[in-house]
């Protein structure tokens, strides 16, 4: 019996999709068996990001209609092992389908895979309760913004009282050089406010956008700092203990404020 | 004075200091539900049944909802001048 896991954040455009697709490839490249879910109902991408949109052909939607056996609605990543994509429907509305649905669909799917990732929608209402309706556990994404960390506060609190407690954060686009010269919260600013744990920091990439474009996610290639970033947290959600690397904000005024504090 | 010098020295509060503080601000009122408004009736009121047992200087009076880690605190500055309470009352 494997777990669900929701990807979840509030705000928009935070990379919920991105970490969803990389996640999961990382974690079926590491050995597991891991089904990614699009619960992005009528704006589904997560297909899109792993390059598997032309070979969709049944969705959750279809499986709750009884349109198709779950099985046949699962897509098989061929470039990795164990890693299969349950689309969403793109015609329908978010609210067609209920908590319930969802929460037998992730059951029935934690019985075959080791991990059940779940790209969930922006916001706070049907669509997200779906998306988190059968999650056992939840991995919030924010970036190092005012409006999307006061957004995945008001995530945590939702998801809390839904009973989901193990809840871990990423950091994502984050801009060492911003940090650096203290133009951007830097991680402990984010998880003093957030008191939740960190599980990784995803740094602002330009191959993000080259790897969507290909369809092919930014962790095959080993040379990108975001796809290395994913596979180690991988590695984390795997039990490994492999730090976080700090990430703090310095230079001359810094070292000054420093040596007059005392 | 070593306060001039640093403000001199940083020019402005960077940006991210900026942000985690209003990020803060915003939370305790997303948190609690209670807004601007609501603090200032809490005061008004507040300030009303202090009155009735201390001489206050009102202009002073400050009320605020703080927040630490993970938990939340309601501090009041209240200057007292006097008291206007000679015996126990009586309940
Ligand atoms: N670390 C990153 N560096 C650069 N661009 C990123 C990064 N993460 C996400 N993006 C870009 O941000 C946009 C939104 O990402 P997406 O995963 O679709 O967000 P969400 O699913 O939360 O709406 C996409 O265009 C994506 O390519
Ligand atoms: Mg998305």
């Amino acid at each position: 019996m494997g777990k669900v896991i929701v990807v979840t954040s509030g705000k928009g455009g935070v990379g919920k999709s991105t970490s969803t697709a990389n996640l999961g490839t990382a974690l079926a490249v590491l050995g597991k068996k891991v089904a990614v879910v699009d619960a992005d109902v009528g704006l589904r991408n997560l297909d899109v990001i792993m390059g598997l949109e032309s070979r969709v052909v049944y969705t959750s939607m279809d499986v709750l209609e009884g349109v198709c056996e779950l099985e046949q609605a699962l897509v098989k990543d061929r470039r990795t092992k164990d890693l299969y994509l349950l689309a969403a429907s793109q015609k329908n509305n978010k609210s067609d389908i209920q908590p319930e649905q969802m929460k037998k669909l992730c059951l029935e799917l934690k019985e075959t895979h080791d991990y059940v990732l779940v790209d969930s929608p922006a916001g706070i209402e049907q669509g997200f309760q779906n998306a988190a309706a059968g999650a056992d556990d939840a991995l919030v994404v924010t970036t190092p913004e005012v409006a999307a960390v006061r957004d995945a506060d008001r995530i945590i609190g939702l998801l809390q009282n839904m009973a989901i407690n193990n809840l871990v954060l990423i950091i994502n686009r984050l801009s060492p050089e911003m940090v650096k010269t203290g133009d951007m919260m830097e991680p402990t600013d984010i998880i003093d406010i957030l008191s939740i744990d960190l599980i990784g920091v995803i740094p602002e990439d330009k191959e993000i956008v080259v790897s969507t474009n290909r369809g092919m996610p930014t962790t095959y290639n080993h040379k990108s700092d975001a796809g290395q970033a994913y596979k180690r947290i991988a590695q984390r959600l795997e039990g490994e203990d492999i730090p976080i690397p700090e990430f703090k904000s310095g230079g001359f005024a810094g070292w000054v404020g420093k040596l007059f504090k005392g | 004075m070593f306060r001039r010098l640093l403000q001199l020295l940083n020019r402005e509060q960077k940006s991210k200091s900026v942000a985690k503080s209003r990020l803060q601000l915003i939370l305790v009122q997303d948190r609690t539900g209670i807004d601007e408004e609501i603090m200032e009736s809490l005061q008004i009121e507040l300030t009303e049944v202090l009155s009735k047992y201390f001489i206050l200087e009102r202009e002073q009076v400050e009320v605020e909802l703080e927040r630490e880690q993970d938990s939340m605190a309601l501090v009041a500055n209240i200057p007292v001048l006097g008291t206007k309470v000679r015996h126990p009352v009586e309940a």
